[in-house]
């Protein structure tokens, strides 16, 4: 088999972003372009799973690539799950932006271009590839978040995001900076070669890692750097907001993984006691507990949904936190919650726009009063979502946190406590995804409020489908999914 | 001449530390964007420095060139989204963008 095929989904998505330009360029307004789209994004994440089991050696690509950009199962099983959460979004917003009358083709443009810089994000194996796939990935985000150009709150949260995003881009850009003129390396295995060494000035690295922690918990939207996500999120168009909740957060748990066990992984930066492990358990602690807790307040959905964003980063950090030791095992939970994270996140946004209907969006928990009662079958995969992230068995949610305690537990000392943390702030966390059912099917409408009658979208239907069936058989089977992120965390410790 | 790296790194850390303190004390959208380039070109002060430091390839003098390039079309979205915002509020001062509260 030709090794090509492992960088194959990059060159998929790069021709089908410039096809899309051109279609819509020459036939505006006539092309299915969600269609499009999807099959692009579908068929780049296929190649990766056929990538994946196909074996095929990395080493007959060229050096030159290779130093820039991982061919290992990491990256593939990444690109799988991206991919997924891209072409989910798509579907979303085939449906979405018809209903608002927002169809316009540089939105599927900007979706692809993103998800693109994703994949080169979380493919990233030198500092200037993960510059590049970070601001590429960014910029779309801002602009799909800016869509809505007529909406006020639109244009706030692309303002709010874009200057703190930026901020924090600089900020991880000096780390990164520093972290090349302490050991002269720019590829991530040449800085941890040098630092295992010992040859770097310590204090320049400490700095360095530092910074670079600050970057990345900003664009996983971890406390205390998630100032933006609440109204980034609200204000974004749904699709949107699904993206950014799926495949930007997977490409920066995939490039914090690269960062922090591939360069930052000597005995020093990596230390239990000194180094990134207790930073990042803290900030894995901070975000479970105001993630759930700030999440009780909430009247709208989308906003509540934002919030659990931010306490499910601090899960999967608490796996981060101990991939000092654990480490395959910690790596593999990582990987597994991102998959199991992405198909229950886009079952929960895109059952919320099928229940928003004729130009009116069903934001508040007020908006989906009785709307259980009233269409059982649009309410259905809401209600499986939000019992997915809650983590109810049997659902792809349980076993994502489950394998997270697992290995939090089997450290042993502190971990326990934070594991306890976990617990009891998921816990709390339960109330306000119930909340959402019995809003739905136990609570009827105030008098005269507008009633939710769910859109009638083959695209939005078939997203939902899609992943709902994902979230339901890797909650029943989920050895096999498991079993790959397995196999793709092998190739981080190697 | 003996090289002195102290003096850039300590060059950089003050354009970067303006740059950062700008941003967090100014409200004019412009003027935070503004801070932003700084931030970078402090940056890029830092890389091309660090490459006399490492000078057995030109890492260091390549990545500032990415830098500069993408800062470029960083500043582009960002003016974007400004010019977004004044359309609707007459006004790019980042405190009239309160309504997204919960």
């Amino acid at each position: 088999m030709n090794a090509w095929l492992l960088v194959a989904p990059l060159g998929v998505l790069a021709f089908a972003g410039l096809g899309i330009m051109l279609i819509d360029a020459f036939s505006p307004g006539r092309a299915e372009l969600a269609g499009v789209t999807t099959t692009a994004l579908l068929m780049a994440g296929l190649i990766s799973v056929v990538a994946l089991l196909s074996g095929v050696d990395p080493g007959e690509l060229p050096r030159s690539l290779r130093a820039f950009i991982a061919v290992d199962h990491a990256g593939l099983y990444f690109d799988v799950v991206i991919c997924a959460g891209a072409a989910l979004s798509a579907l979303l917003a085939g449906g979405y932006l018809k209903e608002h009358h927002l169809e316009r083709g540089e939105y599927y443009v900007l979706l692809i271009f993103s998800a693109l810089g994703a994949m080169i994000l979380a493919r990233a194996v030198d500092l200037i590839t993960l510059f590049i796939g970070l601001e590429t990935m960014s910029l779309g985000v801002y602009c799909m978040i800016a869509y809505r150009r007529t909406s006020i709150r639109a244009t706030e949260g692309a303002l709010k995001y874009f200057l703190l995003g930026s901020f924090a881009a600089a900020i991880l850009l000096f780390g990164t900076a520093l972290i090349y003129g302490a050991t002269g390396h720019t590829d991530l295995a040449g800085i941890g070669n040098v630092l295992a060494a010992g040859g770097a000035d310590a204090r320049l690295v400490l700095l360095a890692l530092a910074l670079i922690v600050v970057g990345l918990a900003f664009k996983v939207s971890a406390v205390p750097f998630h100032m933006w996500t609440p109204d980034a999120y609200e204000g974004a168009p749904t699709p949107t907001t699904t993206f950014m909740a799926v495949a930007v957060k997977t490409a920066g748990f995939a490039i914090m993984l690269r960062m922090l066990i591939t360069a930052f992984g000597d005995p020093l930066s990596a230390s239990p006691e000194t180094g990134w492990p207790p930073l990042i358990a803290g900030i894995a602690i901070l975000s479970m507990i105001y993630g759930n807790v700030a999440g009780l307040a909430q009247t709208s959905v989308k906003r509540m949904l934002a919030y659990s964003s931010i306490a499910h980063a601090g899960y999967i950090l608490v796996a981060v936190a101990v991939s000092y030791a654990a480490r395959e095992q910690a790596i593999a939970s990582v990987l597994y919650y991102l998959l199991a994270y992405t198909v229950s996140n886009v079952l929960a946004f895109g059952s919320l726009i099928l229940l928003g209907s004729r130009g009116k969006e069903a934001v508040t928990y007020e908006d989906l009063a009785g709307a259980g009662r009233r269409h059982p079958l649009a309410a259905l995969p809401l209600v499986i979502g939000v019992l997915s992230l809650m983590g109810f068995p049997p659902t792809a949610g349980f076993f994502a946190k489950y394998y997270v305690l697992t290995t939090a537990l089997s450290i042993g000392g502190g971990m326990v406590w934070v594991a306890i943390i976990l617990v009891l702030s998921s816990a709390l966390g339960a109330y306000y995804y119930l909340k959402v059912i019995v809003f739905l099917f136990m609570k009827e409408p105030q008098a005269g409020a507008p009633k939710a009658v769910p859109m009638r979208s083959g695209y939005v239907a078939f997203a939902l489908v899609l992943a709902g069936y994902f979230v339901i058989k890797m909650g029943v089977t989920p050895e096999p999914y498991l079993r790959m992120a397995v196999d793709a965390a092998q190739s981080f410790i190697s | 001449m003996e090289f002195a790296i102290g003096i850039y790194l300590a060059l950089a850390s003050a354009l970067f530390g303006i740059g950062a303190i700008g941003f967090l004390l100014r409200r004019n959208a412009l003027i935070q964007l503004m801070s932003i380039e700084l931030m970078l070109n402090a940056v890029n002060v830092l890389l091309v420095a660090f490459n006399r430091v490492h000078p057995e390839n030109m890492a260091g003098q390549v990545f500032a060139f990415f830098v500069i390039a993408i800062a470029a079309a960083e500043a582009a979205v960002g003016l974007a989204i400004v010019i977004s915002l004044f359309r609707l509020k007459q006004t790019v001062e980042t405190d009239s963008a309160d309504e997204l509260r919960y």
